[in-house]
């Protein structure tokens, strides 16, 4: 089955596959998806950043109803799915979660992973970013 | 107005409302956004006791219901200077602001601000583009303005210890005072328990907790000092009002990223400088209207305002304090959760039903005791608040 990522901008590499953003060089500022000009300063010129891939959840919460379009459900339909914020340290990443309600906690160690989020007509499977527990925090980060 | 130390005006600088009109809020497939706002300026203007002939300046606004500058085909044609708002949930607040600087200024010595709108069944519909954002944001499925909120009051609740309990005491009381209004839209009391047992949106939120996207029209008319006491026995002075934009840090919807913290909301700063402006404190505040698109958001804007400490939130609901016939009364029409978001209309519902509590005549549970300085605070997309100190 062929694979694509949901926007190429948002990755680098493939093994591990990375998340990338952008850094400010005047006031160390960190944004997600990366973006020209930074929104804290104005003399700071902003260049590529790879995020880390572990983090804590900050917040969370269940998406219960299926979303209008342009959101697209998975190939076998809408399931209720978990989102929130992962505080990564120099920046908070909006993501889906792939975390079971009974283990989902603020402070939560997580780690970065890619999830299916839907596919293209041709059978063609879209991966997404998502955060999946850790089970093992504690390694070098 | 200029931002600072607070200033004495003569009473003939400074700004009053001397009328207001309200079509009532909810659902109705008879009339139009546009029918309801002619007919909340119309009681504006009988409230008032003047014509559409007197007004000097007006200022109108909705998000989607139409150019409200059209209402004069239906009013009157008197060459009056119109102005059209589209400010997202500060456009009440913004259309009051744009009349009370025209008179201030000299334009006119009476004026009018009318809000209204007529939304769709349904969340909200939004395109990623429009924010600045790439499809991926809405496909993967985290553009919903309900996620936000909850993740908002996920995150508050867990850093200031107030219990799920808390968000169902908002929604109670907001459905008690709805029971009692009649222009409100949710008109039936629900218990705490019936509030936590509806479906979950997205915890800690649960149905009962969000208003709906509704209709509603209201319309104020402002008047200068000197004619004011001419006009109205009982003219509310308009102390002071305070728009504000977002600043770095704060925490909005359709956010792929947040800085790490704190995050301080524009709902501070606007808070802030309309007390400064009014050289009063939130502590004198006897009536209270905060934005409540959900029970979470007036929980946290009880606080952001200073009308509480944080974390306080509970003991106060609680106790009754927010309750009509408590210490600092909220939301006594029932807000949105009871009223619906009519987004162009809210701000304006707002101001109406803190004047008709100072004035001593509101239409439903009014505040004991012949309350003396009111407020208003609105918040929306994308990181805009205004606020209003209004006394008599
Ligand atoms: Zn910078």
């Amino acid at each position: 089955m062929t694979t694509r990522l949901v926007a190429e901008d948002l990755f680098e590499g493939v093994d591990p596959m990375r998340l990338v953003g952008a850094r400010c060089s005047g006031c160390h500022t960190v944004v997600f998806p990366r973006q020209d000009s930074c929104p804290r300063c104005a003399d700071g010129a902003m260049s590529a950043h790879v995020l880390p891939v572990r983090g804590l959840v900050w917040s969370w919460t269940l998406q219960a109803f299926p979303p209008k379009p342009p959101y697209r459900p998975p190939a076998g339909g809408f399931q209720p799915y978990h989102v929130g914020y992962v505080d990564l340290g120099e920046v908070l990443v909006e993501a889906r979660l792939e975390v079971p309600r009974r283990e989902m906690r603020i402070g939560l160690p997580v780690r970065l992973t890619t999830m299916p989020a839907y596919h293209d007509e041709d059978g063609t499977e879209v991966l997404t970013f998502a955060f999946r527990p850790d089970p093992s925090p504690e390694e070098d980060r | 107005m200029t931002e600072g130390r607070p200033t004495t005006r003569a009473r003939s600088d400074e700004v009053y409302v001397v009328g207001c009109g309200m079509h009532p809020f909810g659902r109705d497939d008879t009339v139009t956004g546009m029918a309801m706002a002619e007919r909340a300026v119309r009681e504006a203007l009988a409230d008032a006791g003047v014509g559409w002939e007197d007004i000097g300046y007006a200022a109108g606004g909705s998000d989607v219901s139409g150019k409200p500058d059209t209402l004069v085909g239906r009013l009157g044609l008197t060459g009056v200077p119109f102005v059209n708002v589209q400010n997202g949930c500060a456009t009440g607040a913004s259309t009051v602001l744009a009349v009370a600087n025209a008179l201030r200024a000299g334009e006119a010595s009476l004026g009018l601000a009318v809000g209204f709108d007529k939304h769709e069944r349904g969340a909200f519909n939004v395109s990623a583009a429009r924010y600045g954002l790439g499809d991926w944001y809405a496909e993967s499925g985290m553009m919903l303005t309900t996620q936000f909120f909850a993740l908002k009051t996920q995150r508050y609740l867990h850093e200031h210890g107030v219990s799920e309990r808390a968000l169902a005491m908002v929604a109670a009381r907001a459905f008690r005072n709805g029971a009692q209004h009649p222009m409100a839209w949710r008109r039936k009391p629900l218990t705490e328990q019936e509030i936590l047992d509806s479906p979950e949106v997205s915890p800690p939120l649960t149905q009962y907790m969000f208003c709906s996207p509704g209709q509603g029209a209201a319309a104020l008319v402002l008047a200068l000092g000197n004619r004011a006491f001419d006009l109205c026995e009982r003219p509310v002075r308009l102390a002071s009002l305070a728009l504000r934009t977002r600043r770095f840090g704060s925490f909005e919807v359709f956010s792929p990223w947040l800085p790490p913290g704190p995050h301080r909301s524009p709902s501070v700063d606007a808070a802030e400088a309309v007390f400064r402006r009014a050289d009063l404190r939130p502590a004198d505040v006897r009536v209270a209207q905060l934005q409540d698109t959900d029970s979470g958001s007036e929980l946290i804007h009880l606080a952001e305002t200073g009308l509480c400490d944080h974390g306080e939130q509970e003991e106060l609901l609680a106790a009754g304090d927010t309750d009509a016939t408590g210490r600092i009364p909220v939301n006594t029409d029932g807000g949105c959760l009871a009223g619906g978001e009519p987004v162009g209309a809210s701000g304006l519902r707002q101001f109406h039903e803190v004047v008709r509590q100072l004035q001593g005549r509101a239409p439903g549970a009014q505040v004991p005791g012949a309350p003396r300085v009111g407020f208003t605070h609105v918040y929306g997309a994308p990181g805009i608040s205004a606020c209003a100190v209004l006394t008599v």
